[in-house]
């Protein structure tokens, strides 16, 4: 496996890693240099976290916190990341909710939306 | 006093303790005053005849400070008993009611305050009309909550029950306050000797139930050692045994108690919330959501804009504090109770069963009857003399200056843009029809951006960076997990298939037949009506589900997919195409412990592979070892097209896309006329961002099933993943065309709407409007 996390997120970022390396996301470290951690959560926020830290500075998506310090830093459950990378829940409304939580820049966090992930295909 | 001003209050009060050297009280009266520290009694209401009328009132203070100074729990009390001795002169008393005593007493900590706000949510009634009526008019025009007072010194004076009687009660909450003080800051709870508080057994009961199930929130992170002796230290301090297990009926008295359990279990009562419950439960929620002021506004304004009594309401309590305001001078007792039987009256309208029992309202009918009357300002009953102690009860509650707390909510509120929520609350009453599951509708549209930017900010400049904002955080974020527990638990049951409302095909002599022939047409929405119609004449027939789900795979839909596969596999379990497609569509949808198993499930119950499987436990699945399986299902037949699509999805599974595209690579090689294993090729290579080879295969789809939703929608994806976001769009909408329910599809449009600026279509893609999007998007 690619990363040896069961987490539907950890697919999604699987993703993001390979898409960084094409046209499209080499567009996203232009237009978004910054790093952003995400906290996931298989069920509840806080408990069991496997952490991801999505550069896009360097276009990279790493198994673990950034070392250093990140420009925002979300705290999610893992369906949510998935509503939220799949463009079913808006960042905003998730943040609301408190189903997502923010640390660090919220001028950062907010260029955080669901078009910067690519969508999978379905078999 | 409306508990979410007062709590507002109390977080901007301790903000100003840190820099002043005012004590708590002063801080407070910064608020009411506007800022001038210590300034003169009485100068803030000298043109405010409520205000004159409460400072005449308020000269007898002492009694209150007596007994506070009985009152359990002064481990944290700080200098409080002194301040108040200090407070001599009636005038610098401050607003509220008993409820600052104890707050001040204690210390406040969010976490009391919150529960604070569910007792007195419950018992001001009328608190927060009065705050409207004090925005609306002026403060001059001000209307106290004397509801919440006449409520209790009902509750106290009525004198059914000796056991009610006030100071116990006092004690008890008290009592409760620092347990729950004794939480936040985490220190061991230590019993303490309480006067004999006469309760009953149900009390009791509920009291330990209660308190062990708070404790439990409380002390999410310590162990549960801990917890316990928390408990005991305060079931023991009121003698109450742990064990014993008294059945009694429940008693509603310690309100704090129930609806933090209330909250806490997410229940918001169904059917027709009180209105004091449902301020809480709103209050909780909206408060909770990061003290945004606005967010209770809209909750009151919408809950009495349903109930339609604000405002009589206001003008019967106005009449109410002439009553008041006319001290000394007896008012002739006919022309009262003219006022108070028809604010009996008015009140009455209300259908609120919890209004209806409400103990303000016995007492404006039992006044309205004459029963009681007011007599120089003491509430006397007419039939008994000897008001006793309720009555002075009464004379203090009412002298607690209730102007400036209005005062506070207007200051307070003035700077988080008291003009626009008015307005909203104005054009909010007008909705009065509205119920409760519309507003929260529109609640929850209304001026999130704003608000949330707005909070963004604060949060930003650490406006909110303290430690009373993570606790309620914190509250908030356990009701959310709870709800969020619950939610799971029905999106676990969700397999179930939804059926189309209209379906055309029902009474069709054969419609498996027809369904079998609209799907090989490539009709596939026609296809579905007729499938459901079969299963809904045969519910057993597997072969009816399994071409639904199908069906459904290929029109986009992997929900109702699962859905019938799942009842396909009902009805026959050993079913190969069912385990497979149950197998790839979890793969779909990224639940990859169900996927291994359902594949797992095709290897044990393939005819030829199924020796391979060890026999007995397929729980705790390993990918490794299913993988190794099929690998060698692989070697025992390299020619069978199956196994090769089975692995193919594995390696998706996993991410291995290589090995993925070579295994369906090597299955097209044995079945190239499969669509849909183009289409799993296509889905592969675009995965792994080999969108041009992606393309390639999507087409070949296409080319031998052009109504092939689901690859028409991956085109769709593959274009705007390479950031052609224009190209997409047409993809999108031609699915979109031939299966308008492809729910992916449209929240996939719109990001590719938004990214190519084509936010004029916005409108077209969010009403689902597809003619205008075919017209203005061809393929």
């Amino acid at each position: 496996m690619a990363t040896n996390s069961t987490l539907k997120s950890a697919a999604l970022l699987d993703q993001m890693k390979l898409h960084l390396s094409t046209e499209a996301g080499k567009q996203l470290t232009k237009k978004i240099p910054l790093v952003y951690q995400f906290n996931i959560a298989p069920k509840k926020i806080g408990i069991n976290e496997e952490i991801f830290t999505v550069d896009l500075k360097k276009g990279e998506v790493t198994q673990g916190p950034f070392e250093g310090k990140p420009d925002a830093t979300f705290s999610l459950k893992d369906e949510d990341f998935v509503k939220v990378a799949l463009g079913k829940m808006n960042p905003q409304f998730a943040f609301m909710r408190g189903a997502m939580k923010i640390k660090g820049s919220l001028s950062a966090a907010q260029k955080f939306t669901p078009d910067i992930f690519p969508k999978p295909s379905k078999m | 006093m409306p508990s979410y001003i007062y709590i507002y209050i109390k977080i901007k009060e301790k903000k100003k303790k840190k820099k002043k050297s005012c004590v708590g009280d002063m801080a407070m009266r910064d608020l009411v005053t506007g800022g001038a520290a210590c300034a003169v009694p009485g100068s803030s209401s000298s043109n405010n005849p409520v205000a004159s009328l409460a400072n005449n009132l308020l000269n007898s203070s002492s009694k209150t400070q007596d007994r506070i100074k009985e009152l359990p729990g002064t481990t944290v009390t700080g200098g409080a008993p002194d301040f108040y001795s200090s407070t001599a002169d009636p005038t610098t008393l401050l607003p509220g009611s008993e409820q600052d005593f104890y707050h001040d007493h204690h210390r406040p900590l969010p976490g009391s305050q919150f529960l604070d706000s569910f007792r007195s949510g419950d018992h001001h009634v009328g608190a927060l009309p009065d705050a409207w009526n004090e925005i609306q008019h002026h403060p001059e025009v001000a209307l106290q909550p004397h509801f919440a007072e006449f409520d209790r010194i009902y509750d106290n004076g009525a004198a059914i029950q000796p056991a009610f009687d006030g100071p116990p009660q006092r004690v008890l909450s008290s009592f409760l306050h620092s347990f729950v003080e004794s939480s936040h800051a985490g220190i061991p709870f230590h019993p303490t000797m309480l006067p004999a508080l006469g309760l009953s057994q149900g009390d009791k009961q509920c009291i330990r139930d209660r308190s062990s199930i708070m404790a439990r929130h409380f002390f999410a992170d310590k162990s549960e050692d801990f917890i316990n002796s928390q408990v005991n230290a305060l079931l023991h301090s009121l003698e109450i045994d742990n064990d014993f297990r008294a059945k009694g009926p429940v008693p509603g008295r310690f309100r704090e108690l129930e609806e933090y359990w209330n909250e806490s279990q997410g229940t918001l009562r169904p059917g027709g919330p009180h209105s004091a419950d449902g301020w809480v439960a709103e209050y909780n929620q909206h408060a909770a959501s990061r003290g945004n002021p606005e967010a209770w506004i809209h909750s009151f304004e919408q809950q009495h804009g349903a109930n339609g009594w604000v405002s009589e309401f206001e003008q019967e309590q106005m009449q109410m504090t002439s009553i008041g305001q006319m001290r000394g001078a007896n008012l002739p007792s006919s022309a009262a109770m003219e006022q108070t039987r028809m604010l009996a009256h008015t009140l009455a309208q209300n259908d609120d069963p919890k209004f209806q029992n409400s103990k303000f309202l016995q007492f404006v009918s039992k006044m309205s009857r004459g029963e009681l009357i007011v007599d120089d300002n003491q509430v006397k009953s007419a039939g008994e003399s000897a008001p006793g102690d309720w009555a002075q009860e009464y004379q203090q509650q009412y002298k607690e200056a209730p102007n400036s707390w209005a005062d506070q909510f207007v200051r307070d509120e003035l700077s988080h843009g008291t003009e626009r929520w008015v307005n909203e609350f104005s054009a909010g009453r007008e909705q009065h029809g509205m119920d409760d599951d519309q507003w929260v509708n529109e609640f929850s549209k209304l001026h999130v951006d704003d608000w949330v930017d707005e909070f963004g900010h604060q949060v930003g400049e650490g406006a909110f960076g303290e430690s009373s904002s993570d606790n309620w955080a914190t509250a908030y974020d356990e009701f959310l997990n709870e709800q969020a527990a619950a939610k799971q638990r029905s999106d676990s049951s969700r397999a179930v298939y939804v059926f189309s409302d209209v379906n055309p095909y029902v009474g069709h002599p054969n419609p498996l037949k027809e369904g079998q022939e609209l799907f090989r047409r490539g009709l596939l929405s026609e296809a579905v009506l007729a499938l459901e119609a079969e299963v809904l004449k045969n519910p057993d027939n597997s072969e009816g589900w399994r071409l639904l789900g199908i069906t459904h795979a290929e029109n986009d839909d992997d929900q109702q997919a699962i859905a019938s596969m799942m009842r396909a596999q009902e009805a026959d379990p050993t079913n190969l195409e069912v385990l497979l497609a149950l197998g790839v569509s979890h793969t779909n949808e990224l639940e990859q412990a169900a996927a291994l198993k359902y594949l797992y499930g095709w290897l044990q119950h393939h005819q030829k592979y199924g020796t391979l499987a060890p026999p007995g436990q397929s729980d705790s699945l390993y990918y490794a070892d299913v993988a190794r399986l099929f690998n060698e299902a692989a070697q025992i037949s390299p020619d069978d097209a199956d196994v090769h699509i089975v692995l193919g999805v594995l390696y998706n599974l996993s991410r291995e896309y290589d090995k993925a595209i070579a295994s369906f690579q090597t299955a097209l090689k044995l079945k190239p006329r499969d669509y849909s294993l183009w289409n799993k090729l296509g889905a592969t290579q675009a995965n792994s961002v080999q969108s041009a080879e992606a393309i390639v295969a999507y087409q070949q789809a296409l080319d031998l099933k052009p109504n092939y939703v689901r690859a028409w929608a991956n085109m769709g994806i593959s274009y705007a993943n390479q950031g052609l976001y224009e190209e997409s769009i047409r993809y999108y909408v031609r699915a979109l065309a031939m299966n308008p329910k492809a729910d992916n599809a449209w929240s996939y449009l719109r990001l590719s709407l938004s990214c190519a600026s084509r936010n004029d279509m916005l409108e077209a893609c969010d009403s689902r409007n597809l003619d205008v999007l075919q017209k203005e998007f061809p393929l």
